[in-house]
């Protein structure tokens, strides 16, 4: 840069100051005032300052509280290994295939993500409801009497979001698959590996690190979403982000809703950390 | 051999025929039922009728969707000149604290959507300004949300930009200011209007804050139609799903034609 640094040393300040002020006073500060918080005793909405693990007891020894937060977390996995498995191939075929129309496709692929997930999960409710398309076809072919209950139900909630979250995990492995060296799955077939051997024991190994990351994003959206188990599910499928909000906005009972929010803090940067350690291993091999 | 290579690839088709059958089926769906002539979501779809169209764009339903409209456009703008200081920071500067800053402007893409929204209404709350519940707080929350989405995407433009153009017009005897204006500025164009339209984008299509900050009255579409389906899944609400689908991705068709969206969309995940 022709500009001198030294002369310009402030500038950088400059162009920050505003924007991490504002990002510090509404983001940060809320975020850290929400963790400690949790820490607290409530008197309804409002924190007393009297530290306490009440909170998180609560959370911890009632079956029901239980429940949600074991739900969310097996939701979460599901989701993350449902996604990976559906997208991988997706990805190898849109970064393979040499097929015209190649940029719809992907396009396609990735237009959900233009959709509010209420406009994705609506569609689901329509097919699996007691009246929905499933049951209607299903009876129309004499195949069943009565209609099948498929909602509310967790396998419906893991359903909706891996509809939702699976473009997350094609742009994840699509990347992946960009960056590996042709060269190397070459080298394979030349020296008389098969096509489907290559894939095995070169191309798959060696985008392991863009799978374990669509994994993780699809687990990490999926365990704070709100929509999907709101529509899908019902009173006894519960996951975190419902029972939040109705300790938030229903029953204003904050205390358990901060705390629940605190272990969806922790879990995210758990999660962060875990995905950067997995960057940098594969930086180092 | 022939056939025994083409026979994966074979198989391989079939499977992504069938995946892109379950990503665009419930969308399908949802549209067919929209037309329902039947005050039910049936499918398949009894009658035809255009009559839940025409409720979508009774009031009841053009206000929510004029006030997200709205919020969107708004928020897209501030965190476009929030942002464009923001990425030449980061593209153009060493300083000390450059990580830290970073971390935070990035955060609200790691921290889910749902805790910042709690977070910021308990935050509010809490320091008295429990009165800018509402406008205010989905403003501020819907800026928080998308700015990560401008920055990164004004940071790549910057990046992608060989230094040596700005350095030939300084060096024809350019002030830094004409540079700015007349080198710089146009040649990261696209990639502002590309992050304005992901800002847009994630803010029109947001639910996990709105749900927590947003007061009745003033509800983005998503909220108003959640709350609708508390009252059952009325064939309305499947036209307006559609058109809040059909609005983002006019806006990207359009930018597309322009400025090639697509290719940001793809570096920034490459970029991660």
């Amino acid at each position: 840069m022709l500009v001198s640094n030294q002369r310009r040393s402030w500038m950088p300040y400059l162009l920050v100051a505003a924007p991490a002020g504002f990002l510090l006073f509404f983001f940060i500060l809320p975020a850290a005032s929400l963790l400690s918080a949790s820490l607290m005793e409530y008197d309804g909405s409002l924190p007393t300052g009297e530290w306490t693990l009440e909170n998180f007891e609560l959370l911890l020894t009632r079956p029901l509280y239980i429940n949600a937060i074991i739900r969310t977390f097996v939701v979460g996995g599901a989701v993350g290994l449902l996604v990976v498995l559906l997208s991988y191939p997706l990805a190898y075929f849109l970064v393979r295939t040499t097929s015209l129309w190649r940029n719809l496709l992907i396009a396609v692929s990735l237009a959900p993500l233009l959709a509010s997930v209420i406009v994705r999960t609506y569609g689901w409710w329509v097919i699996l409801n007691r009246e929905g398309a499933i049951n209607s076809v299903l009876q129309s072919l004499g195949m069943i009497d009565k209609p099948l209950i498929m909602l509310p139900s967790t396998v419906a909630i893991v359903v909706g979001l891996t509809h939702a979250l699976l473009p997350y995990g094609v742009l994840t492995i699509m990347a992946s698959l960009n960056g590996l060296n042709p060269n190397l799955e070459r080298a394979a077939m030349s020296l008389g590996a098969s096509r489907t051997r290559t894939f095995f024991a070169v191309t798959l190994p060696l985008t392991a690190p863009g799978i374990v990351g669509g994994f993780l994003l699809a687990f990490a959206i999926a365990i704070s979403a709100y929509a999907t188990p709101a529509i899908l599910g019902g009173p006894s499928t519960e996951v975190m982000a419902t029972m939040i909000r109705n300790f938030m906005v229903s029953t204003l009972d904050w205390g358990p809703g901060a705390a629940m929010g605190a272990i969806l803090i922790v879990s995210a940067i758990a999660l962060l950390l875990l995905t950067s350690w997995i960057g940098d291993r594969r930086r180092e091999a | 051999m022939r056939a025994g290579r083409l026979q994966p690839w074979t198989l391989l088709v079939a499977c992504v025929v069938a995946i892109y059958g379950f990503i665009l089926g419930p969308i399908a769906i949802t549209t067919a039922v929209s037309f329902n002539a039947t005050n039910r979501s049936f499918f398949p779809p009894r009658g035809f009728s255009l009559k839940w169209w025409g409720e979508a764009f009774a009031p009841q339903w053009l206000q929510p969707l004029q006030f997200s409209l709205e919020l969107a456009a708004l928020t897209a703008l501030i965190a476009t000149i929030v942002g464009v200081p923001l990425a030449f920071a980061f593209a153009r500067h060493e300083f000390a604290g450059k990580g830290l800053i970073r971390a935070i402007t990035l955060g609200p893409l790691i921290l889910p959507t749902l805790v910042t929204g709690i977070a910021l209404l308990q935050f509010l709350t809490t320091i008295g300004l429990g009165r800018w519940m509402g406008y205010w707080a989905l403003l501020i929350g819907h800026v928080v949300i998308c700015l990560p989405f401008s920055v990164r995407t004004i940071a790549i433009s910057l990046q992608a930009m060989p230094g040596s153009v700005e350095s030939a017009a300084a060096g024809l005897g350019a002030s830094p200011l004409r540079v700015l204006r007349h080198v710089t500025l146009p040649l990261i164009t696209p990639g502002v209007f590309a992050g304005m339209s992901f800002a847009f984008i994630h803010s029109f299509t947001d639910i996990n804050l709105s749900l927590f900050v947003a007061k009745p009255g003033q509800r983005p579409i998503t909220v108003a139609i959640l709350s609708f389906l508390d009252f059952g899944f009325a064939p309305t609400l499947a036209a307006l799903s559609i058109i809040s689908l059909l609005i983002p991705l006019l806006l990207v068709a359009l930018l597309g034609r322009f400025i090639g969206i697509g290719n940001f969309l793809y570096q920034e995940q490459a970029r991660g």
